[in-house]
């Protein structure tokens, strides 16, 4: 009995320092805002706050809030997996448990059912998309800068998603590669280029663009409903004149629409082109009849070796 | 750190560095969620569906087993049922076999008993006719003797009287 306390005592503490572990990055962050921000002047829109630069050798190298805001979803995401597969059972007993399997199922289902089975392994990687999307849109909901609405940030995803798309590609062979920008005729050669170098970039700038927008109409709005207020109730006297008046809902359901609903749908997307480029870009069918004519091409290989060994 | 003077990118600001730190954060979160989120999940549900298929492989098992077992128990019951059916018609011949014994005894015994009466009444009867007839004898003779006095001899009127009275003993003995 006094064994099985002490064990709930040392769960209930790693459960704390967990939890410490996934709340602490966003009060870091907090505060880190919060000590370096800006006196505001009126509306301006700009990027992130830049902390300090490191000298690099191309292009130095800014550590803005969205490099560090980053870092800051990948450690609670990081704390929030081990939150959330902690204790994991047989007989699930804790509806985290059930929310972990909920999303490993889901996202599972999800990238077979887009892929094909053949692309299961893909399934963490889309969970890492969405996830590392989702909260880094849903960091506006804490005041923080959200790295998504910088376009470095996603360019990273992007181009890490162009790798994956062009190694799928590329499972055929470089000339069977390269034959595919000759297509339909070899004329459209640079067009099919263009194509292929647009798919990150539509990536980037599609998810850069909406949550940037996002601030950008917040911010607006923001401002626009303050300078109403100011002009309705300016006739009153004291401080009632300053009385935001018109910015008491709005934003609130701006708020809702540009920062959950376009955030979460982004990482969607994200996640759903990710799987589609993928999966379009890999020519299934002839990788199957390159492999046969391979295996093919070894049997005989090993046939005549066989035949030699035989002679002598 | 309060820092005066925070400097602000511009909104398109793209930075090679930043690109190749963002996408290895990415990375970085594939193989978290890969190593922590999605192995140990995956490994339970591997756990938990050989649990679940042992756990059927065993009841289906168990279901044979019993099967088998009400089977055996079936014929087992049936061959009881034939043994107590041959031990009831084995007890009750038997049971008759011996009250026949009985009865059959008993009757002889009776029959015994009976013919020993019949035997000792015909032998007290038979007596009761010899004394009686002696009786007879004495009596007749004595009054003989009185009537005729010594004129007879003694001896002969005895062997007469008696040769009389066997004649009637025999007569009596018959219709008795």
């Amino acid at each position: 009995m006094e064994v099985k306390k002490k064990k709930d005592l040392k769960f209930i503490l790693t459960d704390i320092l967990l939890l410490i572990g996934m709340l602490l990055p966003i009060a870091a962050g907090l505060v880190l805002k919060v000590l370096t921000e800006p006196a505001s002047e009126g509306i301006s829109i700009t990027g992130a706050n830049v902390y300090f630069t490191i000298k690099m050798p191309i292009q130095d190298l800014p550590i803005s809030e969205a490099q560090v805001n980053s870092v800051i979803v990948v450690l609670s995401v990081f704390f929030l997996c081990l939150f959330l597969t902690h204790g994991i059972k047989e007989r699930p007993d804790s509806i985290r448990q059930h929310i972990a399997e909920y999303i490993v199922e889901q996202v599972s289902s999800l990238v077979s059912g887009n892929m094909g089975e053949r692309f299961s392994m893909f399934a963490p990687f889309v969970a890492a998309i969405m996830g590392i999307s989702v909260f880094s849109s849903l960091l506006t909901l804490v005041g923080l800068f959200p790295p998504t609405s910088d376009i470095n940030i996603t360019a990273g995803w992007a181009i890490l998603v162009f790798i994956l798309i062009t190694h799928y590609k590329l499972k055929c062979g470089p000339i069977y590669y390269l034959k595919g920008f000759a297509e339909p005729i070899p004329l459209f050669a640079p067009l099919n280029v263009i194509g292929e170098i647009a798919t990150p970039v539509s990536m980037a700038f599609r998810h850069y663009g909406n949550v940037l927008s996002g601030s950008v109409i917040s911010v607006l709005v923001a401002a626009a409903l303050q300078g109403l207020s100011a002009k309705l109730l300016s006739w009153l006297p004291g401080a009632l004149a300053g009385f935001p008046l018109f910015q008491i809902g709005l934003p609130a359901v701006l708020s809702i629409y540009f920062d959950v609903f376009s955030g979460c749908l982004q990482a969607f997307i994200f996640a759903m082109l990710t799987m589609l480029y993928i999966s379009n870009g890999f020519p299934e069918e002839d990788y199957i009849a390159r492999q046969r004519r391979k295996d093919e091409k070894k049997r005989r290989a090993m046939a005549i070796q066989a035949k030699l060994d035989a002679k002598n | 750190m309060l820092l005066t003077e925070v400097q602000s990118l511009d909104i398109i600001s793209v930075n090679i560095w930043q690109i190749l730190i963002s996408l290895i954060n990415l990375l970085l979160l594939f193989l978290i969620i890969k190593k922590f989120l999605f192995k140990p999940v995956q490994n339970m549900l591997a756990k938990r569906k050989a649990s679940i298929d042992a756990d059927y492989e065993e009841a289906a098992e168990m279901k044979k087993a019993a099967a088998e077992s009400e089977k055996a128990w079936n014929m087992k019951l049936e061959g009881a049922q034939a043994a107590s059916d041959a031990i009831i018609d084995e007890a009750k011949r038997s049971a008759k076999h011996r009250s026949d014994e009985i009865i059959a005894a008993a009757n002889d015994k009776a029959a015994g008993i009976i013919r020993r009466a019949e035997n000792d009444a015909e032998l007290e009867k038979k007596k009761a006719q010899a004394t009686i007839r002696d009786e007879i004898i004495d009596v007749s003779t004595m009054l003989t003797e009185k009537m005729l006095s010594r004129e007879i001899n003694e001896e002969d009127h005895r062997e007469l009287i008696s040769s009389f009275i066997d004649g009637i003993g025999e007569d009596d003995g018959h219709d008795s």
